[in-house]
């Protein structure tokens, strides 16, 4: 491809051509699937476009997770970003027989824990049953409050417990991949997500009985 | 556990996973890539910290570091020990020292050192889209875009403070102005072209 000459390309407008469609541009990553695994390993041998690709297909998995352990959008967002970065150029240190999700969440969940304690060590006034501004939930009034009340609930368990709750119930991680992820022993973490679901399920019956 | 507990989790596990303001801007993803190839790659110290985890010091074993490199500090500087003699000043005239020339140079903005500018494009019918402006003289080679798997194209590239005037190349056939950007008003070719100021840092 050479330089340009205007004379030889004309212009054309690109939606004419059919360009620039308008359907969802992104591609979840359901739970409990997994991506090609020779993605990483490309992406480690220097191959961008597969390290793009990594980064499009968890990109929303991982926004999702950062943001309901920190609570807010832009926290989020920084955690998620941070922990690409880092992935990006540590890349060198990722086994070859290992899998890729598990060691992300890794960087991604001591990114996560960071940022809270940093926010903890800077807030100074925090309301028990307090929720950070996510935005509204959409819907009918009775599901509008039953989200609200889940986040509520959410945002006042132990950092652990709701860690290892979202891993397990939300990321859909075996808790041999969530002991890799968080360093903790498989008995501990059964323990954390027991005992956080204890506590959703004692508060939201409340709400069902409401309802 | 009963069923209807079970159920309940169930709930709250599908509230989790649906949550609206947890769906990402696609763009945001072209822009941690940016982030991504623009980051500089850290220390050998940085990565070998991050590889071996550094044991956490104790309380106690922290304050004899601190201690000792606090005595170390004042010996050098000359507080503890022998102080050494002081530099002569300067009789008169301009300081020409060190200090003075890189605290205004740091402080001072560069007008001519590049800018990182990143561009995106959706387009998920493209084969490949290079950028094409005065900075690569118009060239389809020199700034080709990168495809995610979302059908958007990004590049980053270093630009000259000032107006840039720049399309994109679709196809090697196509060329188009950014329909996100602002149109440069001189249709040089017959058609405009897009235009972003580039601002010194």
């Amino acid at each position: 491809m050479g330089r340009v000459r205007f004379g030889d390309s004309p212009w054309r407008e690109a939606e004419v051509a059919g360009h620039f469609s308008r359907t969802s541009l992104m591609t979840d990553t359901l739970p409990g699937t997994s991506i090609d695994p020779t993605l990483p390993l490309r992406a480690k041998a220097g191959d961008r476009q597969a390290f793009a690709q990594l980064v499009d297909l968890l990109y929303p998995r991982s926004l999702r997770f950062a943001l309901h352990m920190v609570g807010n959008r832009e926290d989020a967002e920084e955690a998620v970003q941070d922990t690409f970065v880092r992935v990006y150029h540590h890349l060198g240190q990722f086994r070859d027989d290992a899998r890729f999700e598990p060691w992300l969440f890794r960087i991604l969940a001591n990114r996560c824990r960071s940022l809270v304690e940093k926010r903890r060590r800077h807030t100074t006034v925090i309301q028990y049953g307090d929720v950070p501004d996510r935005g509204g939930p959409p819907g009918t009034e009775t599901e509008r409050d039953w989200t609200e009340e889940v986040y509520r609930i959410l945002a006042t368990l132990p950092l652990e417990q709701k860690e290892a709750f979202l891993l397990r119930h939300v990321e859909d991680m075996a808790y041999e991949e969530i002991a890799a992820v968080t360093g903790v022993g498989l008995s501990a973490l059964r323990m954390r997500v027991k005992r956080a679901c204890d506590v959703l399920r004692a508060r939201l019956s409340e709400v069902i009985r409401d309802e | 556990m009963s069923r209807e507990v079970d159920r309940l989790i169930e709930r709250v596990r599908s509230t989790l996973r649906e949550a609206p303001e947890a769906v990402p801007d696609p763009r945001l993803v072209a822009q941690l890539l940016s982030a991504v190839w623009a980051s500089p790659k850290p220390s050998m110290l940085r990565r070998w910290l991050d590889a071996w985890r550094v044991p956490a010091f104790s309380a106690v074993t922290a304050t004899v570091v601190a201690g000792l490199a606090l005595f170390a500090g004042f010996v050098t500087r000359g507080v503890i020990g022998e102080r050494p003699a002081p530099e002569p000043l300067a009789a008169s005239g301009p300081q020409t020292g060190e200090f003075p020339v890189q605290f205004a140079a740091a402080t001072t903005i560069d007008e001519a050192a590049p800018v990182l500018t990143q561009f995106v494009l959706n387009d998920a019918k493209a084969e490949r889209v290079s950028l094409v402006g005065d900075f690569n003289d118009w060239s389809g080679a020199a700034t080709p875009l990168t495809r995610l798997d979302s059908g958007v194209w990004t590049v980053s590239v270093p630009l000259p403070a000032g107006r840039q005037v720049y399309a994109f190349l679709i196809d090697g056939t196509f060329l188009t102005a950014d329909p996100r950007a602002p149109k440069s008003g001189d249709a040089d070719y017959g058609r405009e072209g897009s235009v972003v100021m580039v601002f010194p840092r």
